[in-house]
């Protein structure tokens, strides 16, 4: 099939449906804190937990949601063979989890705080630390954001943060931060309040042309 | 500066509670990642290709067992290597082995099928997976909604990241199907595994996934 055409024609996207098998959530790491149960090595830097709740517009929790999570290092360094950064890798931090809310929306991902980074390697302009979501759901299609922490001042002048012109809208992508290592954050799929998503086709996700 | 405005899908209830209406924000070009998500590569099974079986030597589910192929490719046709592809399905009867589908769904389930694998495109971006053609089962009793046969893939490596749902031909019910009638009609051919000749003795369908962008086949990581 592809072959014979000149011009890419993709492959359309569709929902994961209300059927995703939990086994293909026990494949893939939910804790990013640790490495293993009782394992002596840790990630470096702060462990915290994020506890994202998800709402659908008439503010309904959606369960059987599923997030999957990407970040820098405690350094801001990406574990991936593209990331030209000087910081040094964490041989205990890979950075990519996958969860799934329980029936009342919630989400609750134990990690540790990634490091801010430059927009690429060299670049003055600086990322604020933040983790990339990729979620999916019964009648959704993927949708990809980012979520940051109100205590970073680097928030002020994050290019993506800043690339939405609202400050209101720019503030929902923004966890809160409750006691010592907690954040919490809601998300709205739809309606009002509705979490900002971005383009996946044209900036998140696909690769530098 | 705007993006796309995503679509919903009519009569479902989930699509028009759940989809963004706002449209899509664009990041901006001078905060673009050179790379994307990258997960560990996974270390498979023997047998998590074959979801007819619960393991090697065990009995066959019931139904009619299909053998699904195809390449994974970027928009340059380069293939796309070494991605875990996620398989998932109905069995024979419809139903899925999901506690979700306990109680709204009065198909059985088969003790010899749980209805998903897992494999990883070649050095040439093929793949192979064989299953049971799953069954049609009703989304929605109040408006008749069946759900034709499909079956869910999920492809996720370095930078690649799809989800879409395997359709099959000559089905009355495709063209009845509202998330299958989402997809704009000139790419819906896209979404139909195409019947070739038998491979080892099963029916079988190519499908060919073409993912957008251009993607690089992650070096091994350290």
């Amino acid at each position: 099939m592809a072959e014979r055409h000149p011009t890419p024609r993709f492959t359309p996207e569709a929902t994961i449906g209300p059927f995703y098998p939990g086994a293909f959530l026990t494949h893939i790491p939910q804790d990013l804190s640790i490495v293993a149960p009782l394992l002596a090595h840790r990630p470096q830097g702060q462990p915290i937990l994020l506890v994202v709740t998800f709402v659908d517009s008439s503010k309904r929790p959606v369960p059987s949601l599923v997030v999957e999570f990407w970040q820098a290092n405690a350094h801001g360094r990406y574990r991936h063979p593209q990331d030209q950064s000087a910081a040094p890798l964490d041989p205990q931090f890979d950075g990519f989890a996958r969860l799934r809310t329980s029936d009342d929306g919630v989400m609750r991902f134990s990690t540790i705080k990634p490091g801010a980074h430059p927009v690429r390697a060299g670049a003055a302009t600086m990322r604020a630390p933040h983790l990339r979501l990729t979620i999916f759901a019964s009648g959704i299609d993927r949708l990809v954001t980012q979520v940051f922490f109100d205590d970073e001042p680097l928030n002020e002048t994050d290019p993506v943060l800043r690339g939405i012109a609202d400050p209101r809208v720019r503030g929902r992508l923004i966890a809160k931060r409750r006691g010592a290592a907690e954040y919490d954050l809601d998300v709205v799929l739809r309606g009002d309040d509705e979490t900002p998503f971005f383009d996946n086709w044209e900036s998140a996700c696909g690769s530098i042309r | 500066m705007s993006g796309r405005v995503l679509p919903v899908v009519v009569n479902d209830r989930e699509s028009e509670t759940r989809t963004p209406a706002h449209p899509l924000y664009r990041i901006p070009d001078d905060a673009r990642d050179p790379f994307t998500a990258c997960p560990p590569q996974p270390s498979l099974r023997a047998g998590e290709d074959d979801l007819t079986r619960l393991a090697p030597g065990r009995p066959q589910a019931s139904g009619d067992a299909i053998v699904i192929s195809g390449r994974v490719v970027d928009e340059d046709f380069r293939p796309v290597r070494r991605m875990l592809i996620e398989v998932w399905g109905a069995n024979a009867h419809g139903r899925y082995s999901h506690l979700i589908d306990a109680g709204r769904n009065d198909a059985p389930l088969d003790p010899n099928f749980y209805g998903f694998g897992r494999l990883m495109t070649d050095d040439d971006g093929r793949y192979r997976v064989r299953t049971i053609k799953p069954g049609a089962y009703i989304a929605r009793k109040d408006i008749a909604w069946w759900r034709p046969p499909h079956v869910h893939f999920s492809v996720v490596g370095s930078g690649v990241r799809l989800v879409t749902q395997m359709y099959f031909p000559d089905e009355p019910l495709n063209e009845k199907d509202y998330i299958f009638l989402i997809v704009p009609a000139a790419d819906r051919d896209r979404v139909i595994g195409e019947p070739i000749d038998p491979l080892g003795g099963d029916r079988a369908f190519r499908f060919d996934i073409v993912l957008r962008g251009r993607y690089q086949t992650p070096p091994d990581l350290d």
